[in-house]
């Protein structure tokens, strides 16, 4: 078990245009478990591949424990890694798939039937042992490859997409898995995904990555509550923040000529406004600035489409919320993000705005 | 398509019958022949079943040889036949399948180019070069050898390009994967190319083994020896009788022991082959 550190850390491939990964400095700690998301082409895979040893890094440091690794060979990095399709050897049964890197290592026959008994149990693969890969379905396929890292006892997991290519039922189970898996090992994990649902749930800390940059970094509660950058407020959550043009004059935010929140200390001018879809209150009034469009049952909650102004803008309401045509729009002020009109960057709105809770399970 | 029209069944049958026949029938009669003496087969009318000459005629060739052109017995040829077309086979699959890998896996200098030059001796058979390569090996002192028989026909550009668009396929996930679990280059190739290719290997095998063994215009430049006489030469020189009349029982006879090897080597293989690409992933 260790930490990684990663120090400037370039990748500039050959005739590209520009770097694939421009610079990133990360910490991660013992034992956390860390997301990297972004959408493709952010340059999170290769970031993960360059820990992993599978990609030359071009400039900066890659540091795993307190070795630098930057010329190491992935076998002598001490990782282990799991792929989008899995990547097992055909060829070979379950079992000699977990055993293959052992051996390579010279590891003891007993010691490694003695980790892969264990690793098969936790994992549930134990009736499996002895068949080949091609008779397995997409979930055991998963948890086969998951168990060829487990049995490595390696100093961090790297994932890249490993549940992409499973369908939505198996993939939430499988998800649910890897979150107790790692709490049970508590072995440094780098989770690659592009899927947000994914990267809030599994997350201790998540990293959003833009164009090979770092967008911003911290708890996903954090991100979702003070996303940094238009970007980020568009990448997290479902159904994702609406994010309007709108001017501030005067403390209020005005949006089509109407008052949408009062009392800002903001400068004037043009912003961007963010503003989480259940974090819109609707109420039934004629002649409101809201005007419906439809509306998509969710069973449990519904998302309604609508219109301010030109603008559409979309709120997500209980079951109880009367809807009608035309609706008043309003927003609880500590619940709207401001963000500059053109470089997307978050802006003060001298609030202040409360950090977030950790969710606090009772009596723990 | 599940159809019951039972006049194009009767049709495909007729079809698939009439093209059995038309395939089938020289080799029975060859078969027929084997089994006369010399004197029924130049009598005119041939005869459709067989005689009762069979045992002296097999006994004859792979005993003592055909008496009139003088060869030597079947025996040493088909030996000659299958030691050059087991050299030939596996030699061929060895270097390609090494040379894929190389071209394939590894990054250096040229390596674009070997491919091309690899690619363009596609261009190339045998016969083109052959007067070439008969020289080359003439002065090696290969000639009626089997180093001569074999060496000059083992570099194979269709193998490698076969190999090399096999490789291909083998997801880069799974080189990843064997590189973290700690497998270098020629582990690499021992645990998961091989054994991944087995399906190749075994088509190729079939193919290049046919290849060797029905080898003619070479064997017969480079060899004067008979003791280095293949079976498909053998046939030639048995019918090619200046002042008398071609021991035709004889001929067949050693024809029908001629096509026993590259049979069994297909029924054998094909079992193997079959059940690799049923084996295969997805």
């Amino acid at each position: 078990m260790a930490g990684i550190k990663l120090s400037a850390v370039k990748k500039i491939y050959p005739g590209a245009a520009e770097p694939a990964v421009k610079g990133v400095d990360l910490d991660i700690q013992d034992g956390e478990f860390v997301v990297l998301v972004g959408p493709s082409g952010c340059g999170k895979s290769t970031l993960l591949r360059m820990i992993a040893g599978l990609e030359t890094v071009s400039d900066g440091e890659i540091a795993i424990g307190d070795k630098v690794v930057n010329q190491m060979e992935p076998a002598e990095r001490d990782i282990a890694m799991v792929f989008q399709n899995y990547a097992l050897y055909p060829h070979m049964s379950v079992r000699q798939n977990m055993s293959y890197g052992l051996k390579n290592r010279k590891m003891p026959k007993g010691e490694i039937a003695r980790r892969i008994d264990e690793a098969a149990a936790v994992l549930e693969i134990t009736p499996y042992l002895d068949r080949k890969p091609r008779a397995l379905s997409g979930g055991q396929r998963q948890r086969v490859a998951m168990g060829r890292a487990i049995v490595r006892d390696p100093a961090a997991f790297l994932f890249d997409e490993p549940l992409s290519n499973l369908d939505a039922k198996l993939r939430l189970h499988m998800r649910g898995e890897i979150k107790q898996l790692h709490q049970r090992l508590k072995t440094t994990s780098v989770y690659v995904t592009h899927d947000q649902l994914e990267a809030m749930t599994l997350a201790d800390r998540l990293v959003v990555l833009n164009h090979g940059r770092i967008e911003q970094v911290g708890r996903p509660l954090d991100l979702y509550r003070r996303p940094a950058s238009t970007f980020v407020a568009g990448f997290l959550g479902a159904p994702a923040m609406n994010l309007i043009d709108a001017e501030v004059t005067g403390g209020a935010l005005m949006l089509a000529g109407a008052a949408l929140a009062r009392g800002l200390q903001a400068e004037a001018g043009r912003v961007t406004a963010g503003i989480r879809p259940e974090a819109l209150r609707l109420r039934a009034a004629p002649g409101g600035n809201f005007r419906l469009d439809y509306v998509e049952e969710l069973g449990g909650s519904r998302i309604v489409h609508g219109h301010i102004g030109a603008q559409r803008i979309i709120a997500q309401t209980d079951l109880a919320q009367e809807l009608s045509a035309e609706m008043q729009a309003e927003l609880p002020l500590e619940e709207l993000h401001l963000f500059h009109a053109t470089e997307g960057h978050r802006l003060s709105m001298g609030l202040n705005q409360p950090a977030t809770a950790d969710p606090q399970l009772v009596g723990a | 398509m599940v159809e019951n029209r039972p006049f194009l069944t009767f049709l495909a049958h007729v079809v698939l019958i009439l093209g059995v026949a038309f395939v089938a029938l020289p080799v029975w009669i060859a078969f027929v022949a084997s089994t006369h003496d010399q004197s029924t087969f130049l009598s005119g009318s041939m005869p459709m079943w067989p005689g009762d000459n069979i045992w002296e005629t097999y006994g004859t060739i792979l005993g003592t040889g055909a008496p009139v052109p003088g060869a030597p017995p079947l025996t040493l040829m088909l030996k000659n036949s299958l030691v050059m077309a087991l050299i030939i086979t596996v030699g061929k699959i060895a270097i390609s399948i090494l040379s894929a890998f190389a071209i394939v896996y590894f990054r250096f200098p040229g390596r674009v180019l070997i491919f091309c030059l690899i690619f363009v001796t596609l261009m190339l058979p045998v016969e083109v070069r052959i007067m070439p390569t008969f020289k080359v090996v003439a002065d090696l002192g290969m000639l009626n050898s089997y180093a001569g028989l074999s060496i000059p026909l083992i570099a194979s550009a269709t193998a490698t390009f076969l190999f090399r668009q096999f490789f291909l396929t083998i997801p880069e996930e799974l080189v990843e994967a064997a590189r973290i679990d700690g497998a270098g280059p020629m582990k690499f190739f021992r645990d998961m190319v091989l054994p991944l290719s087995q399906t190749n290997i075994a088509a190729l095998f079939v193919i290049l083994f046919i290849y060797g063994w029905n080898q003619y215009l070479w064997p017969m430049l480079i060899t004067t020896d008979e003791k280095f006489y293949t079976v498909v030469m053998g046939i030639k020189r048995m019918s090619d009788v200046a002042d008398s009349d071609p021991q035709w029982n004889f001929v067949m006879g050693s024809a029908m022991l001629a096509m026993l090897p590259p049979v069994l080597v297909v029924i054998f293989m094909q079992r193997l082959f079959v059940k690799g690409l049923v084996e295969q992933e997805k």
